[in-house]
Parts: C-alpha cells; sequence; structure tokens
C-alpha cells in the first residue's frame, strides 16, 4: 500500500515535469524559461525526496539539497546578466 | 504497531497527496496563466509550499532520523529561497523590456525608472 | 570572543541540520567551525553593535503571533492561487501598483518583501530607491486602494511589532 503510492508520487511528478518542458522549448522571452528551469528544479527536487525515502539511503537528500542551491544562485545569476549585462 | 504510529501514517500520506497535487496545480499555471508575471505566481507560491509538504510528509513518516532531518532543511531553504529569486527575475523581465499581458489594467512601475 | 561565539550559534545550528545529526556534540563542533566562517565575512557582521538580550528575549511572542499570521496567510495563498489556475477559463485583471511602507530598516524591508510574495495574490517586484515605496505584481487589481489598505493594516503592523 505504502509502496504503491509512493510509486505512483514519482509517476505524478513525471507528468508534472510535461509543463516545464513545454515552456522550456516554446517560452515566448527568456524570462518565461528561466522560470521554467526553475520550477523543473523544484519538481526534480520533489522526486529526490520521495525516492530517497523508497531506496532508504540518505545520500539522494544531499543530492536534493545541493540541486536546490545550485538553481537558486544560477537563478539569480541569470537575472542580474540580464538586469545589467554583467554578471558580478 | 500502536494507534499513534497509524495516526502519524495516515496523516503523513495525507500531507503528501495534498503537497503533490499543489505541485501539479503550480505546473500547471506554468501552462496556462498568460505572461511572465502570473507564471511567478503560480510557481513560487504553490510549487514552493507543494515541496515543503512532501517534504514534511517525509518528516512525519521517518521521524527525526538523519534522513527527516535533512527533509525538513531542504523544505525550509525552498520557502526561503524562492521568493528572492522570484523578486530578482520580476525585475530582471521588467527592465529587459517584458511588456505586461493584455489584460493588465494599471502599471505604476513603469514610469519610476525611465 | 565572545561575540564570535554568539555568531556562530546560528552557523552550528545549520551545521546540524545539514549533517543530519541533532547532538550535543555536533553542535560544539559546529561551534568550532563557525569562526572560520565568520572571519573572512567580518564586515557583513555588526561587531561594533550592542546587543541586549532582554530585548530579544521580549519580542519573542510578538514573533510568534508573525510566523501565525504567516502560516494562516500561506494557505490562503495557495487555496486562491489553486482556484484560478484550474477555472476552466481564465478570467483575471493583473497589475503592478505603487504600495508605501513605513518600515526603515534593511531587515524589515526583506521581511515585509518576503510576506507579500508568500501572501495571496501579490508578488514584490522592487523597491524604490529612498526605500519607501514597494512595487507590487497584483493578480487582482482591479481596486488598488483596498490592496494598499489591506497590505498597511494586516501584514506591516505584525511586521513593525516584530522587526523593529
Amino acid at each position: 500500500m505504502n509502496s504503491l503510492l509512493l510509486n505512483l508520487a514519482l509517476l505524478f511528478m513525471v507528468f508534472a515535469m510535461i509543463p516545464c518542458v513545454y515552456r522550456v522549448i516554446k517560452g515566448p522571452t527568456v524570462p518565461d524559461r528561466v522560470i521554467a528551469v526553475d520550477a523543473m528544479t523544484t519538481v526534480i527536487v520533489v522526486m529526490l525526496g520521495v525516492y530517497s525515502f523508497v531506496q532508504g539511503s540518505v545520500f539522494f537528500m544531499d543530492v536534493a539539497l545541493v540541486l536546490s542551491i545550485i538553481s537558486f544562485v544560477g537563478t539569480v545569476t541569470i537575472s542580474k546578466y540580464l538586469d545589467e549585462g554583467v554578471v558580478l | 504497531m500502536s494507534s499513534i504510529d497509524i495516526v502519524l501514517e495516515l496523516l503523513s500520506n495525507i500531507v503528501l497527496i495534498i503537497g503533490l497535487v499543489f505541485v501539479f496545480l503550480g505546473m500547471l499555471g506554468l501552462l496556462r496563466l498568460p505572461d511572465v508575471y502570473n507564471r511567478m505566481h503560480a510557481t513560487t507560491k504553490i510549487g514552493t509550499v507543494g515541496a515543503f509538504g512532501v517534504m514534511l510528509s517525509i518528516l512525519l513518516k521517518v521521524g527525526f532520523s538523519p534522513m527527516g532531518v535533512k527533509a525538513l532543511t531542504v523544505g525550509l531553504f525552498l520557502l526561503l529561497t524562492a521568493p528572492i529569486a522570484a523578486h530578482m527575475i520580476g525585475r530582471a523581465a521588467h527592465r529587459h523590456g517584458v511588456e505586461l499581458c493584455k489584460e493588465s489594467i494599471i502599471d505604476e512601475y513603469g514610469k519610476s525608472y525611465k | 570572543m565572545k561575540r564570535y561565539l554568539l555568531y556562530s550559534a546560528p552557523l552550528a545550528l545549520l551545521w546540524c541540520f545539514v549533517h543530519g545529526d541533532v547532538t550535543i556534540l555536533n553542535f560544539l563542533f559546529g561551534l568550532v567551525l563557525g569562526p572560520f566562517v565568520i572571519k573572512p565575512f567580518k564586515p557583513l557582521y555588526k561587531f561594533g553593535q550592542e546587543v541586549s538580550f532582554k530585548d530579544a528575549i521580549s519580542r519573542i511572542p510578538k514573533e510568534i503571533k508573525y510566523f501565525v499570521m504567516l502560516i494562516i496567510e500561506i494557505i490562503k495563498a495557495c487555496i486562491v492561487v489553486g482556484k484560478i489556475v484550474i477555472q476552466p477559463k481564465i478570467d483575471i485583471k493583473p497589475g503592478i501598483i505603487a504600495v508605501p511602507i513605513d518600515t526603515k530598516t534593511h531587515a524589515g524591508i526583506t521581511a515585509i518583501a518576503n510576506t507579500i510574495t508568500l501572501t495571496p495574490g501579490t508578488l514584490t517586484l522592487d523597491v524604490s530607491d529612498d526605500e519607501s515605496v514597494l512595487y507590487v505584481h497584483c493578480i487582482d487589481a482591479s481596486d488598488p486602494d483596498g490592496v494598499r489598505e489591506s497590505i498597511k493594516h494586516d501584514l506591516e503592523k505584525y511586521i513593525l511589532e516584530a522587526f523593529e
């Protein structure tokens, strides 16, 4: 019962990733693509969290933490580049 | 298996389902809403809170073991940084020249920096 | 030296949470590691400022009230935006509104901007140069004065009590 629910959760998150991929490919402007990538990272972090519980291994949680940090820094960097033309 | 375990298990499953539905609704908003600013409403609010709900359900399932504590850390980090990222990208989009969608009725920011 | 210990206590707690083991031994190890992080970033910390524990402790009940209000608003925000997303035909009137604020310190402005982003239907875009006006994107901007009024009365009151 429990394992079935978690596997269905992983499947559901794959369906949630389809709109993000559509928005990354189609998005009319650059900021659209940036927020689509940011949202995709959120979905991947959720998937990693659930997968970590399914596998019973702590190490996927570290991957989720590092991925969320990289996503935040990447978003801030790209928005600074769009705004001012330089990063630092 | 005592009764409190059953209650915790049920509660964590409910929180997990609510979180998954919220994440899915956020991504649906990314697909359906008309322009960048409205899409940011969907992803930063519902998507982030849904992710926090899933992490909270993992904490309820495993208790305060290393996995649960790390899940709580990831959830709090997402909740703390999503508004800042949205703020940065919205400001950059407006200054980069992205127009508001045609349903918009008021724009008091455009005349403040030109 | 005392000041180093005070500032490295939050870092030690963060170390415990990232490491995954919340024990007293791990906390002490984090306390030892903290000054190595604080030393290179010394200009960011206010070493000259006096700290009064009485003031910090007397503020705790107001901060708890603020966090309870924040949680309720976040849940409301999710339901409001979720309803808009699952409508068969999307019917919204978005717009950007200038909202004047009373908070003066940088911590207060950060807190109110992040709180506005997490509450229903509003999203902060920018602060004006003299830090007195916030520009807020609103998903239903048909009543700008109502939005200004609700931010002033429902949110800012708690922030002024808790952070200033």
